[in-house]
């Protein structure tokens, strides 16, 4: 039997540039990007207090392995991949639920909204999100499932693109589609509920 | 991004309406297809004011999405990540050693020798008081 030693030391392991270095362009470039975390955590969590952990989670990853990241490309898509793998990780361990697969949306629910090829429902529709009150579009987006929900977060609160999309979450562009236009038919479906239960419907402005 | 049926020169208004979503969302990246639903859209009026209805519902939702959904990170959290940083730096820091061990332990038996090699690595380091 025979037992060898090797001691390497932090500076061989360590890329070239020095912790102060690292951690003034972490502070510089990655710490702008606080506010957006934070209200794409919302999305994920629908809380506030758990969206504040993720947040400070992510953070700590991003931070130990920002050596890592490629300097010119997208740092805050960057991020919020941190984000979604930090979320998937820790906060959906524990509450483990089959997730709804693509082709699961109930029927009832799409049938809705392809009804609204008439001029009349296209018109409601606009009165409706014309005159939509305040809360009512983030109540909506929290009430689609999780996965419509960040679809549609991601499209059309920060504007990226399907491959973007599909590079944060972690799925094929072709799902991002889908799930993109069922995210956004369901929440047309909501808005136009709420607006019917608080007794929208008739143009007699009652 | 996935191909939308075979289009050819002409598409039906079932097709059009099918994939109008990716002609909004500016996902068609074969110029053609492109070309071929403006094609479309400038031959037939309902498909054409389907088409911006759509897109002046999106635009609506965008908007009514992006007021709501900006909330900003309380000022206790921004403290909580600075702080975390500062200590993960310290972290990298301090002194570090990684020490990396080989035993390789050979038994014979009736002739048949069997080779372990085993490797542990043990990480020193000093955790600062936080």
């Amino acid at each position: 039997m025979s037992s060898e030693i090797e001691v390497r030391t932090p500076a061989e392991l360590m890329a070239t540039e020095s912790v102060a270095e690292r951690t003034a362009r972490f502070e510089r470039d990655a710490m702008q990007y606080t506010n957006q975390l934070y209200a794409a955590a919302l999305r994920y969590t629908k809380n506030p207090h758990n969206a504040q952990d993720l947040v400070q989670d992510t953070y700590a990853k991003a931070f130990t392995s920002f050596h890592q990241f490629e300097p010119g490309t997208n740092l805050k898509a960057w991020l919020y991949r941190i984000l979604t793998t930090t979320f998937i990780n820790t906060y959906r361990k524990d509450q483990r639920r089959p997730l709804i697969s693509d082709g699961e949306v109930e029927d009832w629910q799409l049938a809705e909204s392809a009804s609204h090829t008439s001029d009349q429902g296209k018109s409601a529709e606009d009165e409706v999100l014309e005159n939509l009150p305040d809360g009512d579009v983030k109540r909506a987006l929290h009430e689609i499932p999780e996965e419509f929900r960040l679809a549609v977060f991601y499209a059309d609160v920060e504007g990226y693109s399907y491959k973007e999309i599909a590079d944060i979450l972690g799925i094929p562009a072709g799902t991002v589609m889908s799930r993109l236009h069922r995210g956004r038919k369901l929440l047309r479906v909501l808005l136009m509920d709420y607006a019917k239960d608080r007794g929208f419907g008739g143009s007699d402005g009652m | 991004m996935q191909k939308i049926v075979d289009l050819g020169d002409r598409m039906e208004c079932s097709d059009v309406m099918r994939a109008v979503i990716l002609f909004i969302d500016n996902e068609l990246h074969d110029e053609n297809q492109a070309l071929t639903f403006q094609t479309h859209f400038q031959q037939c009026p309902q498909c054409l004011v389907e088409m911006e209805h759509e897109r002046q519902v999106l635009t609506r939702m965008k908007s009514l999405l992006a007021d709501e959904c900006c909330e900003q990170a309380p000022d206790e959290l921004q403290i909580r990540i600075a702080q975390q940083t500062a200590l993960l730096a310290a972290q990298m820091f301090s002194p570090t050693q990684i020490i990396t061990e080989y035993r390789r332990t050979e038994t014979t038996i009736n002739g048949e020798t069997h080779i372990e090699i085993e490797t542990t690595h043990e990480i020193r380091r000093d955790f600062p008081l936080s």
